[in-house]
């Protein structure tokens, strides 16, 4: 269910990059996606009543019902290299705005010299 | 000391550095760059192992002939590009590094994941130094696209993780075959979509032309042969020794690969401006090197990279040189330009017939290469395909040297005084860095005994590859 949710939210944000010319709504979608794959990747390490992968007096045992820690180790990464991706674009954003007045994406494509 | 790992801290480090000393920045980027074309030559191939994990649980740097020859040749011509362009780093030289230490980090990297983390520095970077052109719609197209290719990507990965449970190549590479094509298809394709954004193949390649067309003399040959000869060396490794997979979609890809090659040379036989044309001949001959890997042939595809990355990086450097000496780059107003500038002209030309694939040039031996590999794996589609277009770009390519060399329009006899007004195009010190180029292109096509020994050095390249063609062997069948 929650890999379907998922993935609904990577389509969400498809569409919202393929319907939309402009930049913030398009970094916003960006985002969107960014957010439906980082949750597939969390729930691929999901188990149902799992425990934490850590050996304790209480779970002592390497054949207990462990969670996957690798996805969520690699979530953080995607998490910080999609933060990092849309700093810039909104960098981007504000010089566009600054040079066109407008965030327009198709206002601008008939503005200027090619 | 010759540890790979250094190819990438290295940079970084100054990198680091040269965000607390600005002023050094242009230093600090040429001795991260000579220090690292120096160690490439002195790397071995092995394993290295990061962080005290062992593989498939750690991470892992692998050095086999194919990176090798990778790490050797992006190292040399990413130096080659900044010195011939120094005056123009400026405040980029932390972007440069950056960029240094992830595209050795792509190439090196054992580990999937970490590939991506790589992919993403040097994406970065690349969005960065897009924006030197102040043409920012061309860099938020790229930045979106880009971004999209990177979810993909990751998608495709971690699919790939759920199938198999490891993200090591190697270990992955080892658990495909027990796989159906049914399971495979959507995490290859995922992938091979990411990868291709920055390949430059077709449904994926909207942001070339903005990017390419407006980049500077430093900016262009560092796209057009240090990054995307890094992505080639990429989707070669992995879709030769990590995902080889089965017939239905190979053929996919295949299609996917020759459709970009032949949309390539087709658009780039339109185009009116010297850079316009390069670039899509960069996306022709990507498609036709990506079209290599699937196929399997490994030696031919990778003549065909260093060939074409070579030529690009001349071709690219002068381009450049056009629009910030005359604010233009259309072919039709830069008439005769090369007879005041004969030894740029020289180059140009050089590498120009190389792309077309005029004998003793490597562009040639490539050529050859690649239709005997076809023949002797009795595919006849292709090789018909890839003559068909080597006419194609063999009218644009020689449209192309016609209007630079000779002044006049058609039907007029060419004088000198038809031709543009005379400027120097490049410094003495760039002409003679072009020219040693341009001469590595003939050397690598007429010695191609030692081309094939410097290439593979007696060793397959991802597996039992061997060159097609070679002296012994022409000689053998004398």
């Amino acid at each position: 269910m929650i890999r379907v949710a998922s993935l609904l939210l990577l389509m969400i944000g498809l569409y919202g990059l393929l319907s939309t010319r402009n930049v913030i709504k398009m970094i916003i979608s960006i985002n969107i996606m960014e957010l439906g794959v980082n949750i597939f990747i969390v729930s691929i390490g999901f188990v149902t009543n799992g425990v934490a992968p850590i050996l304790t007096s209480q779970v002592n045992s390497s054949l207990s019902n462990f969670v996957d820690p690798l996805p969520q180790a690699l979530v953080l990464t995607s998490i910080v290299i999609g933060l990092g991706i849309t700093a810039l674009g909104l960098a981007f954003a504000r010089k566009l705005y600054k040079k066109y007045g407008t965030y327009d994406l198709a206002k601008i494509g008939g503005m200027k010299d090619e | 000391m010759n540890n790979p790992v250094l190819l990438i801290v290295i940079p970084l480090l100054l990198a680091f550095l040269s965000v607390i000393i600005k002023k050094a920045g242009k230093w600090l980027l040429l001795v991260g760059l000579l220090f690292n074309t120096a160690l490439a030559f002195f790397i071995t191939t092995g394993e290295t192992i990061i962080g005290g994990f062992a593989p498939p649980y750690g991470i892992n740097l692998v050095v086999d002939q194919f990176t090798l020859v990778g790490v050797i040749l992006i190292n040399t011509l990413m130096l080659i590009t900044i010195v011939v362009s120094f005056d123009l780093v400026g405040k980029y030289s932390i972007v440069l590094l950056t960029a240094l230490a992830g595209i050795n980090g792509m190439l090196l990297t054992g580990d999937l994941f970490n590939l991506f983390v790589f992919m993403e520095i040097t994406v970065i970077a690349a969005y960065i130094l897009s924006a030197q052109a102040k043409k920012y719609h061309h860099t938020i197209t790229y930045l979106v696209i880009g971004s999209v290719g990177s979810v993909l990507y990751l998608l495709g990965i971690i699919l790939l993780y759920n199938l198999t449970g490891s993200l090591n190549m190697a270990d992955v590479a080892a658990k495909l075959p027990l796989l159906t094509t049914k399971e495979l298809l959507v995490p290859v394709l995922l992938i091979f979509i990411g990868i291709g954004v920055e390949v430059k193949l077709m449904p994926v390649s909207g942001w070339v032309k903005g990017v390419y067309s407006n980049a500077n003399r430093l900016i262009a040959p560092l796209f057009a042969s240090v990054i995307a000869g890094t992505a080639l060396f990429v989707f070669g490794k992995l879709f030769v020794s990590v995902l080889p997979v089965s017939d239905t979609l190979t053929l996919l890809m295949l299609i996917m690969s020759v459709m970009t090659f032949v949309f390539g040379e087709f658009a780039a036989f339109n185009q009116k401006r010297v850079k316009n044309i390069l670039l899509y001949s960069s996306i022709g001959q990507a498609g036709l090197v990506t079209a290599l890997f699937i196929s399997g042939l490994v030696y031919a595809a990778v003549i065909l990279l260093i060939s074409n990355v070579i030529s690009k990086l001349i071709m690219f450097t002068i381009a450049g040189a056009f629009t910030e000496k005359y604010e233009t780059d259309d072919y039709e107003s830069l008439n005769g330009v090369f007879v005041h500038n004969k030894f740029t002209g020289i180059a140009f030309t050089i590498a120009a017939l190389s792309m077309a694939g005029i004998p003793l040039l490597i562009g040639f031996y490539a050529k050859l290469n690649i239709l005997i590999g076809f023949f002797q794996a009795q595919n006849y589609v292709l090789p018909a395909i890839i003559l068909l277009m080597a006419i194609v770009e063999g009218a644009y390519i020689i449209k192309l040297l016609l209007a630079l060399w000779a002044p006049g329009k058609e039907g007029q006899v060419s004088e000198k005084s038809f031709a543009v007004e005379k400027k120097q195009l490049l410094s003495v010190k760039n002409t003679i860095i072009c020219l040693i180029v341009a001469l590595v292109i003939i050397a690598g096509g007429v010695l191609i005994d030692i081309t094939e020994k410097v290439v593979t050095d007696g060793q397959p390249l991802l597996g039992d590859q061997s060159p097609s063609f070679t002296i012994s062997q022409s000689k053998g069948g004398e």
